[in-house]
């Protein structure tokens, strides 16, 4: 204990800080964040043992930890902690003694931070409550106690599931703990800072940027809640296609194009035009977008539908209002040996695209596209990124599997023969969203009618907020359909 | 009926077994060099030619700076775009939209970095610095874009391959290209010994492998009891599918024999299980209107199949007989229409109408009688 003791020294000298000897200040720790972030489990303890009683003096408090910690190590990560607040505490009550207006500013900062951590806290307890913890570890155990099975990877895509459904119960998992340490981390910062009768700036906007990704993690979660569908967790192929209307579709369908690359770009997700026809002036014909990334597919599936535009074409030299359309098509993007349903031969009616003429020694042209109709239900796909016929014919052949498997859950069909083909058509046309640019500025999603004036961020990616509320108003649908059966 | 009374004319030398190239020696003085120095030289030229290695598995040594790159790619890109005016309504025409495709695999050939660098440049805030490893160097890009713009150089000579099936074959100048319709020969092949394990077993010839494109194919299909004869008379083509065959690990399997047709296979008379051939049949005189690509670019003695296209064809079908053991299966690819059906017709009458059974015309996916196919009986 003496070695602690030792430590403990300078702390004592805290009223000689206060009293102003800026000697002291040398001493100033520059790492202070680095110190927190290295040490965020060891902090629960006092955050909740001590909200109740309002410590006086750091040495008292101390000891506080010291009665209830009998871990060496643990001991002195506290006094560390409270040896640096002390010294970043001294610096910013000497830089801001004299501008009681900026302190003032800062202790209202400290109250809405207060109420901020008291709010992410509750919200922390209701989301673990929820996902059911115990049950969570219970499963976790299961499946781990299975992976160690000697016969385990005798069936190796039962093996890999297994190992993937394990991987995402404890990502689950870890999220959860993640969320509990972030949120004590913050109501630590709180709890010092009222008991040192100052405030740090640097360290309550750490506090701030914690309760804000907190909450950006948080949200994200209760998003994957809403994102339970089977293919929900797949990456997503998108498909663009310029509705008719000429060079002024084509600009829209590019603009929509770049619209989700950025959306892509910004949740990190891997993002690959693998496909795009252009259009004679500008813009695209057509574009296939892969996204590759956890839960891409369930985001932007609610994207599947007719976009509308509104504006003053930039092609018409009149400028005159246009309205043009493009279409959206969200498929999941699934590994080969994922989509396990078979097609009769039969079924399907494969064309290839041939320059035309002899064909064979005569023509040498790389045009090897590959278009697939499912005739029962009319649901076609086409692909041309491959430089082969046969590889072309295949992945098309995945695409279309992985569209119809999409159609039958949405229709609730348990197997393709039961999808009914009159009921695609429609779904794939509905409109969705209407974009207007002139003559105001509003984005409004016809199903949701959620809506904003600030076009520019949408255009840029900001698609989260549509998104969110579609998957909520689909869950709600959801909800009430069960209800009512 | 009356169309086999020209192509008679050419039986007494068909059967006579000689090879084709010999006979037109007018036509292709080029190619009757080779043919002739292949007859002459015992020792078989494929063996001094070293096949070029293609775009795609060269070093990338070549560091540039991306945003050279990227002027490159707008410049490239502006080329694609400009052939429109100055070639529509003509069919032998350059597409613009096929163009942006191809510099897009040229591009994925040629980079070594993640193709999307050069394509979305978005990704990458101030990416402009940056350098980045090509397999070419940029002086070579702006060459191979313009040959393949300006000379209409085959896009696959560009970049040294062909992506066939689910191969990536190496080629270039002296060999044909191997054709998406070709491909469907392998698909016949795989469903047979699906079907039929027997022809797994037995052994099988391309005639004029070319790239080797088929032979290896179907060693693929066979597995790994199959085994694959591939013959060529030009020594060019007979280096690059012994380059091709060695790429995939067949060498155990697919064996290479320098000469016309059936020439370096008289040791195998009779006990083929199968044959399978895309002999050169296009006619003559429809050589000088083919699409520039081909015409410019291909080896004419892969292409000129003699006055009507059908002069190796015929010979083929004479060898098969021969060749071939009971039961052994063929398949020949032809120009089409009015040919395939010549064929069956040949094979039908005559000296050959005892050799054969099960004669079919199978079409190709654009819906033309493409090939022929049938069983020894």
């Amino acid at each position: 204990m003496s070695m602690e003791l030792c430590v403990l020294g300078p702390l004592t000298g805290r009223s000689f800080a206060i009293a102003g000897k800026p000697n002291l200040l040398l001493l100033r720790p520059t790492t202070l964040p680095l110190l927190r972030l290295s040490l965020p489990l060891s902090l629960p303890q006092f955050s909740s043992s001590s909200s109740s009683s309002r410590l006086t003096s750091p040495s008292k408090f101390t000891s506080l930890s010291l009665s209830r910690c009998n871990l060496k190590l643990r001991i002195q990560i506290h006094i560390i902690i409270l040896f640096s607040v002390v010294f970043a505490a001294q610096e910013s009550n000497l830089s801001v003694s004299n501008e009681s207006e900026t302190s003032e500013w800062v202790m209202q900062d400290f109250y809405t931070l207060r109420k901020d951590v008291e709010i992410a806290s509750a919200r922390v307890e209701e989301i673990r409550d929820s996902a059911g913890l115990t049950q969570l570890e219970q499963e976790i155990a299961n499946l781990e106690s299975k992976a160690t099975d000697t016969s385990f990877w005798d069936d190796r895509v039962k093996a890999q599931e297994t190992l993937s459904s394990l991987n995402d119960l404890k990502d689950r998992m870890r999220l959860l703990s993640e969320f509990k340490s972030m949120v004590e981390d913050a109501e630590t910062i709180v709890k010092l800072t009222e008991e040192m009768d100052s405030t740090d700036v640097s360290l309550l906007e750490e506090a701030m940027g914690i309760i804000k990704e907190l909450n950006k993690s948080l949200d994200r979660f209760e998003l994957t809640q809403l994102l339970s569908g089977p293919y929900d967790k797949e990456g997503a192929v998108v498909y663009i296609t310029a509705g008719a209307g000429g060079t002024d579709a084509q600009d829209w369908a590019d603009m929509l194009l770049r619209m989700y690359m950025r959306w892509g770009e910004k949740q990190r997700y891997k993002i690959k035009v693998v496909e795009m026809s252009n259009g004679e002036e500008a813009g695209i014909k057509s574009a296939t977008l892969e996204i590759e990334g956890r839960y891409a597919y369930g985001y932007i599936s609610g994207e599947k539908g007719t976009h509308r535009i509104v504006r003053q074409s930039p092609f018409n030299s009149k400028g005159l209002r246009q309205t043009s359309f493009s279409g959206v098509e969200v498929m999941p993007l699934l590994p080969e040996e994922a989509v396990g349903i078979e097609i009769p031969e039969e079924d399907l009616d494969i064309s290839f695209t041939r320059a035309g003429g002899k064909g064979g020694q005569n023509v040498n042209k790389v045009e090897t596209a590959v278009r697939i109709t499912h005739i029962p239900t009319g649901v076609a796909v086409r692909c041309t990124e491959e430089r082969s016929q046969l590889a072309n014919k295949t992945r098309a052949l995945i695409r279309l599997k992985a569209k119809l498997l999409v159609i039958a859950e949405e229709q609730r069909a348990t197997e393709i023969k039961e999808i009914r083909g009159d009921a695609v058509k429609a779904e794939w046309g509905q409109q969705i969203r209407n974009y207007v640019f002139h003559p105001y500025k509003l984005v409004k999603d016809v199903r949701t009618g959620h809506e904003t004036s600030d076009i520019t961020s949408v255009m840029d990616g900001d698609l989260d907020p549509f998104i969110k509320a579609y998957l909520k108003h689909k869950y709600t649908l959801a909800m009430a359909s069960a209800a009512t059966n | 009926m009356i169309r086999i009374f020209p192509s008679l004319r050419f039986t007494p030398l068909l059967s006579a077994a000689k090879p084709f190239c010999s006979s037109s020696p007018t036509r292709e003085p080029q190619q009757y060099a080779s043919c002739v120095e292949a007859k002459t030289a015992p020792v078989p030229n494929s063996l001094s030619i070293t096949p070029k290695t293609p775009l795609f598995l060269r070093t990338p040594s070549h560091a540039t700076s991306l945003s050279e790159v990227w002027k490159w790619h707008d410049w490239a890109k502006d080329l694609a775009s400009s052939v429109e005016e100055s070639s529509k309504n003509s069919e032998d025409s350059l597409d613009p939209v096929i163009l942006h495709r191809e510099l897009k695999w040229l591009i994925e050939d040629s980079i070594i970095d993640d193709p999307l660098v050069i394509l979305h440049r978005s990704e990458i805030a101030d990416g402009g610095e940056k350098n980045v490893k090509l397999r070419a160097s940029l002086a070579e890009l702006y060459d191979l874009w313009r040959q393949r713009i300006e000379k209409r150089r085959p896009f696959q000579y560009v970049v040294g391959c062909e992506h066939w099936r689910d191969l990536v074959l190496c080629v270039e100048e002296g060999v044909l290209i191997p054709r998406p319709e070709t491909e469907l020969i392998v698909e016949m092949v795989e469903e047979l010994v699906t079907s039929d394990e027997q022809y797994k077993k037995g052994c099988w010839a391309d005639l004029g492998t070319g790239s080797g494109a088929i032979a290896i194919g179907i060693a693929k299909v066979l597995g790994s009891h199959g085994r694959v004869i591939a013959t060529d008379l030009s020594p060019v083509a007979i280096a690059v599918a012994g380059h091709n065959v060695h790429r995939y690990g067949l060498q155990g399997m697919v064996e290479l024999r320098e000469g016309s047709w059936f020439e370096p296979l008289k040791d195998l008379e009779g006990q083929l299980v199968g044959l399978v051939s895309n002999p050169p049949y296009i006619p003559s005189d429809d050589i000088p209107g083919l699409q520039a690509e081909v015409g410019r670019h291909e080896p004419k003695l892969a292409l000129d199949g003699g006055f009507d296209g059908t002069d190796s064809l015929l010979h083929i079908c004479h060898g098969a007989s021969r060749m071939l053991k009971c039961g052994g299966f063929f398949v020949f690819e032809t120009n089409g229409e009015k040919q395939s059906k010549m064929i069956v017709d040949y094979m039908m009458t005559n000296d050959l109408k005892d050799y054969f059974s099960d004669l079919k015309i199978v079409s190709d996916f654009a819906g033309i009688n493409r090939f022929v196919t049938g069983f020894r009986l």
